[in-house]
């Protein structure tokens, strides 16, 4: 043993000596590093003039061939190894004032000077900023302790899995010590909140406190992530990525229904779907081979772009601006890359080009939906008797009929797509976009649908709308003279919007379709007779000869009729006939169409994986190859944030030059290779490999001397401290008061909320209060109204959720205060949580603040906190003592708990939940 | 002179706010938040790395984001009082007199005006309608001023009006939202956000930037045309409700008083400062500030809110009646609210949407009700201010988010049942008095139907660079980095309308 010891002593002071000998003789200084010393150098100095905006005297240092060119100086200004011929180089320290740069302003510092001559000489190279290199299987660092190992140190004693490694490197680097291990109350509240956003159930919090096996810790994280509660806390967050809301946002913001995606989330994170998965569902789930309801619903993620039904907007406009939010929200939401910049201009700091983000949108542009008002397409999930009638009609079509009739015949009941809306008519004569909604004809009208695809199209299902009984449509190819290829008379509708078939000769080809209206009975010139929601031209239902056609086309006709059908909207691709194609917008405005362009990736990234399709299926896959390295990266710090309250790079929505480099980089890309490789992309072991650390788990106390070096605690030797999210304040209160439903999934709900929030014009719309249970769901169930969201959400650094949020800045204002004050949702739980406590443990005033106390922290009362609260209780109990009247009022009605006591009582229970303690995760 | 006076001030109170957040801390020990309205801590980083340097603005303190700092060069105005008349004004019924459409009432617009011309609701060829207001000359400046306003009218030495305004949006969410937040879409901050982030606020009990909305309906594009965007939200206005409490859950609950609350206040910061003592995280210091200041708010705003203690001459003088809720009483608040030391007033009084659908509409019916709402209001807002010595420093801008059409609405193709206007872009006028404006002044020309501007052109952005321009703000460095941008309230447009300035 001895000798072995001595050994390595030997071998560790020959290296010590070698490494020493080596730094001072062998090696000199090491070469440059483009990313990080060399590029924010220049992003800081030259960028502003000579990146991607501005490109001054012709000159840009955005890309390496760029940065090489000649500018209009016509010499090279980088040449590569020589740093004397260069001109940039020259440029930093010529004496004339109009020949040095940075133009006009305070020259760069010698050593800065001196960094890029270097640079030069080293021949320039270029490098990728980190959050674009490959993501590395990085070895954890070995923590030693003193003497080679032999006495353990602070930090190697306090490591319990390789995520404390990590962190221990930078300690020590930081000259920190890491902090012990929060007790087991603070513990099961900070668990329990970040794995279900709710604050531990007593029992819970009881079978921990009596655990004392070294597997307790562990169970309790196994419990949690068991909850249904764990689903909700996630969706919260995936919420904001996905700027989900119950209205469509601008002027008239009308309801829309999108609460199905809402719950697809929770049950995608309860079943703990891998992220690669879940991210392809959400992209693409309607281009997988036989999409499940599921699947299309997930796709409702790019569906919550905001949709405007003023009258007189252009839906193209719209649309438009709905896919550019696509594109950005795709960038910030999952890559972690602030892509808006480049649909004006070349990105001024990091490396994609403005046509690169046309090609990006180009993966988004292809897909059917056009601003319609009814939001078209829907996935049309049929229930009860529908439900099985479908079911019926399926089996006679895979009997009867070929798979790809039966297929076409199924997608359209599913989601009435391919159809062509009414909105795209043009060449109106005596016709118009009513509302710039639909199409509406008047007397002796026409107006076109341009090329349409008739091709073995012998019907057309119109949708349509008209009180007149003698209307009549013509329907002619190519020109409003050209021949007729259907003539009918149109029944009156009733209800609505009905269906009506129509035969048509057959043609070939792709013709414009002209449709001429008439009645007779319209005498008035400026009435309308008829208003269009879509066409859908197609081959007819099949299966003509076959037996058990008449039954089947009834259920057809039925189902398409169907009432009671959920409709959600979701992404559809444009079929080959209806291809959009994609322009580059000039200068990012949309009425300059430049040059055309085809789905890619920006050329700085990995490129499409091998044979995936340059569609939105193959950006599903690029976006999960695990050469992405953005991806995991991006989620990974996502995931961080929410448990420590900053990401290891504090910007989420921008991991490139310009954003936060990652405090603990190596960490960041450990977790993000494990997250891939080894854990299958699941939330659940990438969650369990955090908190199960000693990091996670450290008390949150600062010291300080802690505070002095690290006060924002950056380098994680302390437990976080974080206020909790506007959703948990609210589900906590109404937690710990007993009141909340455990009630999960469906239509949102509207819990108590003042008057006057709701005042869009133009929509009939108001807040009616849910009844029932429905009064006390978790807070992602509340309806969310984009011009008037719920005010206690927005006070707590909620937002409107118009476009896609990467974090939320939190903020510490008076405003929060006065909400859970007098909020009549906290005084409400604060009655409640008194009567449980009373209920629980007696009339005893003291006892039962007591009670109350530890149910919302879970600790006893120290000393000072009795006397104060005691002190509250007092001057309370006496004004109520004398005025019974106040004591009526703060409890709110002639009950049993109407006496002065309680309502004394209930004065601390709200003081209680207001304690920051309380507000807080500890 | 006087705003020397009051850059003074400002610089005073900077440096003597000026504690480090060590000494901050001591305060807030003591008891003694002096707090803005609210803290940004956690979000240190935040400001250090992101605040733009090239702002030229003295670094603020993150623990207090609404201390008062010092723009760019010496303001001319301290706040501004910006009335919306949310739907749209007609230009020419009362700033832009047109005896030439008088005689061309009732022609049919000629093509060349419709040609690629895209409008909201007119279809096919619509008539010209003449003015539907007489028009006379006023004061020395002879300003043309309709007779719907005959109160404003004895104030046209007072004020600018810009006739040639135009704008890029021809629907009312997305123009206001272009007018007020540079953008047509939504998620960008508003200007009263850009404001306060920009100077912080005077009033330490009261929030910086505070909206009154009247009309009954709140404006087209909702709560973001005072969003803060992605300016943190400490940073957008503040709704106060002429109906219920002012400011949401200002009231304290049914039975409890002001002593109780006080006790329960003083209590929840008692157990706070033992947890600060246990735990030593400043953001608990920070809550107890805000949970003073909350408290003070609650006697603060519904004191400035209440407009009952004015005098009956001042009631008399804005047409405001304590008893209803109306614009007068959002203007006579907006003058006690500067008065205080708010930075931006935000007033939006919905109803001026006149196309002729129906009465409430029309130019002859519902205008001329508008009108007589706003004109003695508003005209009093400025004599009032002037009487007090507020009008030099405070900047009063009246407005819509476009103009009307000089064709008689024919929506859908067909001629509305009453005398209206579509919505027009391409001219419109706005008006502008105190905070270094130019006064008795006319400003731009229109063709002689005031279809479009023919002489000194305005853009939403140069009205809005020229009134951060009076609040002493460079528009292109009062910047905030967003997605990997330093974003502005003006986008990359916008020029200071030198010629209106005085």
């Amino acid at each position: 043993m001895i000798s072995r010891r001595f050994w390595r002593l030997e071998m560790i002071t020959a290296l010590i000596m070698a490494s020493i000998l080596g730094y001072s003789f062998l090696i000199s200084k090491p070469r440059v590093d483009f990313s990080t010393e060399v590029k924010p150098l220049l992003n800081r100095k030259c960028l502003s003039c000579h990146g991607g905006v501005r490109q001054r005297s012709g000159y840009s240092l955005l890309f390496r061939e760029e940065a090489l060119g000649k500018g209009e100086s016509g010499r090279p200004a980088i040449v590569p190894g020589d740093p004397e011929g260069s001109e940039l180089i020259r440029r930093l320290t010529a004496s004339d004032p109009e020949e040095r740069m940075p133009y006009h302003e305070s020259p760069l510092a010698k050593e800065e000077v001196e960094l890029l001559r270097r640079w030069v000489e080293e021949g320039a190279s270029w490098g990728d900023n980190w959050s674009y290199t490959p993501i590395r299987e990085i070895p954890p660092p070995t923590i030693r302790g003193w003497l080679w190992g032999l006495i353990p140190s602070v930090h190697s004693r306090w490591i319990l899995n390789d995520v404390d490694r990590f962190v221990a490197a930078k300690q020590i680097e930081h000259g920190l010590e890491p902090s012990p291990e929060a007790d087991k109350t603070a513990l099961v509240r900070r668990l329990s909140l970040d794995l279900t956003g709710l604050p531990s159930s007593p029992a819970l919090l009881q079978s921990f406190l009596q655990d004392n096996s070294p597997q307790a810790y562990e169970r309790l994280v196994d419990r949690l992530m068991a909850s249904p509660a764990f689903g909700e806390r996630w969706t919260a967050m995936w919420l904001d990525i996905a700027r989900y809301a119950d209205t469509k946002g601008y002027e008239r913001d009308d309801t829309r229904n999108i609460w199905r995606y809402r719950d697809w989330l929770i049950k995608a994170f309860n079943r703990d779907m891998p992220y690669d998965s879940f991210l392809v569902a959400q992209i693409a789930g309607d281009m997988l081979p036989k999409a499940t309801d599921e699947q299309f619903i997930a796709t409702a993620f790019h569906r919550n772009t905001m949709a405007n039904d003023e009258g007189g907007t252009d839906n193209e406009e719209f649309r438009t601006a709905a896919v550019i939010d696509r594109v950005n929200t795709t960038w910030e939401g999952i890559l972690g890359t602030t892509f808006a910049c480049v649909q004006c201009h070349s990105h001024p700091y990091d490396p994609f080009r403005h046509q690169e983000y046309y090609q990006f949108m180009a993966f988004l542009n292809d897909t059917r939906d056009e601003d319609s008002y009814a939001e078209y397409p829907l996935l049309h999930e049929y229930k009860d008797v529908d439900s099985v009638r479908f079911q019926t009609l399926k089996r006679w079509l895979a009997t009867q009929t070929s798979s790809e009739e039966a297929a076409r015949v199924v997608q359209f009941l599913r989601t009435r797509q391919p159809a062509i809306n009414s909105l795209r008519a043009d060449a109106f004569v005596n016709s118009e976009l009513s509302d710039s909604k639909w199409l509406v004809m008047r007397r002796e009208s026409s107006s076109r649908l341009a090329r349409v695809d008739l091709t073995g199209r012998s019907k057309l299902l119109i949708r349509y709308e008209t009180k007149r009984d003698d209307g009549t449509l013509t329907f002619r190819i190519d020109s409003l003279q050209g021949p007729a290829i259907a003539r009918v008379s149109l029944p009156e509708t009733s209800q609505g919007f009905q269906h009506h078939e129509v035969s048509l000769s057959q043609t070939n080809g792709v013709h414009d379709v002209y449709i001429q209206y008439q009645s007779p009975s319209l005498t008035n010139p400026n009435e309308n007779g008829i208003r269009f929601d879509w066409f859908h031209f197609y081959p007819g239902f099949p299966g003509k000869a076959q037996p058990g056609f008449d039954t089947a086309w009834a259920t057809y006709w039925n189902l398409l009729n169907s009432r009671t059908v959920e409709q959600t909207p979701v992404m559809i691709q444009n079929p080959a006939e209806m291809h959009r194609p994609t322009h580059v917008f000039v200068k990012g405005s949309w009425l300059v169409p430049g040059e055309q362009v085809t789905a890619d990736v920006p050329a700085s990234l990995p490129p499409l994986p091998k044979g995936a399709p340059k569609d939105r299926f193959g950006l599903a896959l690029w976006l999960t190859d695990p050469q992405n390295p953005l991806t995991a990266r991006t989620y990974v710090n996502r995931i961080w944030e929410q448990l420590f309250g900053v990401g290891l790079s504090e910007t989420l929505e921008d991991l490139g030059t310009q954003g936060a480099p990652p405090t603990h980089p190596e960490l960041l890309d450990y977790l993000s290779w494990h997250f891939m490789h080894r854990d299958g992309w699941s939330l659940k072991k990438l969650l369990r490999r955090i908190v199960l650390s000693a990091t996670y788990r450290q008390d949150a106390r600062v010291p300080e001397e802690a505070l002095q070096k690290d006060p924002a605690n950056r380098w994680l030797a302390r437990g976080a401290r974080v206020r909790l999210t506007a959703e948990q304040v609210r589900d906590q209160a109404l937690a710990i008061s007993g009141l909340l439903s455990t009630k999960m999934y469906g239509k949102s709900v509207m819990p108590y909320q003042p008057e006057g929030i709701w005042l869009s014009p133009y929509n009939g719309r108001s807040w009616l209060k849910s009844a029932g249970e429905d009064q006390h769901r978790r807070a992602i169930y509340t309806f969310w109204k984009r011009t008037g969201p719920y005010p206690s959400a927005i006070a707590f650094d909620g937002t409107a959720r118009e476009v896609c949020l990467s974090r939320r800045i939190r903020t510490n204002t008076p405003l929060q205060a006065l909400t859970t004050l007098n909020d009549p949702v906290y005084l409400e739980a604060a009655r409640h949580l008194i009567y449980r406590c009373q209920s629980q443990t007696g009339k005893r005033p003291d006892k039962v603040i007591e009670t109350t106390y530890r149910a919302a922290t879970g600790y006893g009362l120290t000393e000072q906190r009795r006397k104060a609260l005691d002190r509250l209780f007092r001057s309370a109990l006496a004004q109520f003592q004398q005025h019974p009247e106040k004591a009526c009022g703060m409890i709110g009605l002639q009950d049993e708990h109407n006496e002065p006591v309680t309502a004394a009582l209930v004065v601390v229970g709200n003081a209680i939940l207001n304690l920051d303690e309380v507000l807080n995760k500890n | 002179m006087h705003s020397e006076k009051r850059l003074q001030r400002e610089a005073l109170l900077r440096s003597s706010e000026w504690t480090t957040r060590r000494h901050f801390l001591k305060e807030c020990r003591a008891g003694l938040g002096m707090m803005g309205l609210g803290s940004l801590l956690g979000s240190c980083d935040w400001l250090g790395s992101k605040a733009n340097p090239s702002a030229g603005m003295a670094t603020f303190d993150p623990v207090n984001p609404m201390a008062p700092r010092i723009p760019h060069f010496t303001p001319k105005a301290k706040s501004v009082i910006y009335l919306h008349m949310a739907g749209a004004p007609s230009q020419l019924e009362l700033f832009d007199y047109k005896p030439e459409l008088q005689k061309l009432d009732g022609q049919e617009c000629p093509e060349s005006f419709l040609q690629g011309k895209k409008f909201a609701f007119i279809r096919g060829v619509p008539k010209l309608l003449g003015t539907q207001a007489s028009f006379r000359q006023h004061g020395e400046s002879g300003l043309w001023i309709s007779d719907l306003l005959p109160h404003f009218q004895t104030i046209s030495d007072e004020v600018t009006v810009v006739k040639t305004v135009m704008t890029d949006q021809f629907n009312h969410g997305p123009a206001q939202l272009l007018m007020h937040c540079g953008s047509p879409r939504l998620g960008r901050p508003s200007m009263g956000s850009w404001v306060t982030y920009g100077l912080g606020s005077e009033n330490g009990n009261l929030p910086g930037f505070i909206v009154l909305t009247s009309g009954g309906k709140n404006p087209d594009a909702g709560k973001s045309v005072w969003g803060s965007g992605f300016l943190p939200s400490v940073y957008q206005g503040v709704h106060c409700r002429s109906e219920g409490e002012p400011v949401l859950f200002l009231q304290d609950p049914e039975g409890m008083d002001r002593s109780l609350r006080k006790a329960s206040i003083d209590a929840i910061n008692e157990v706070n400062r033992v947890t600060y003592e246990e735990m030593g995280d400043p953001e608990t210091l920070s809550r107890i500030s805000q949970y003073e200041m909350a408290f003070k708010m609650q006697i603060a705003v519904p004191e400035v809110m209440n407009i009952h203690d004015e005098p009956a001459y001042i009631h008399e003088l804005y047409g405001a009646d304590p008893s209803v809720s109306s614009l007068a009483n959002n203007i006579l608040l907006s003058r006690k609210l500067v008065e205080k030391g708010v930075r931006f007033v935000q007033i939006y009084d919905w109803g001026w949407d006149t196309h002729g659908t129906g009465p409430d509409g029309a130019l002859d019916i519902g205008l001329v009700n508008k009108c007589r709402k706003v004109d003695r209001a508003m005209t009093a807002l400025i004599l009032d201010l002037k009487q007090r010595g507020l009008l030099d420093d405070t900047l009063v801008v009246w407005g819509g988010e476009f103009g009307r059409t000089p064709m008689q609405e024919n929506r859908e193709g067909k001629q509305n049942p009453f005398r209206g206007r579509d919505h027009h872009s391409d001219a419109f006028c706005m008006w502008m008095a105190g905070g270094g404006i130019k006064k008795g002044f006319s400003y731009g020309q229109t063709d002689e139907i005031g279809y479009h501007a023919v002489e000194g052109k305005v853009s939403v952005y140069d009205i809005q660079a020229t009134i951060l321009n009076q609040l002493g703000f460079d528009h292109e460095k009062l910047t905030y980095e967003f997605q990997g941008r330093p974003f502005r309230l003006t986008d990359v447009h916008g020029t200071v309308i030198r010629d209106i300035l005085a």
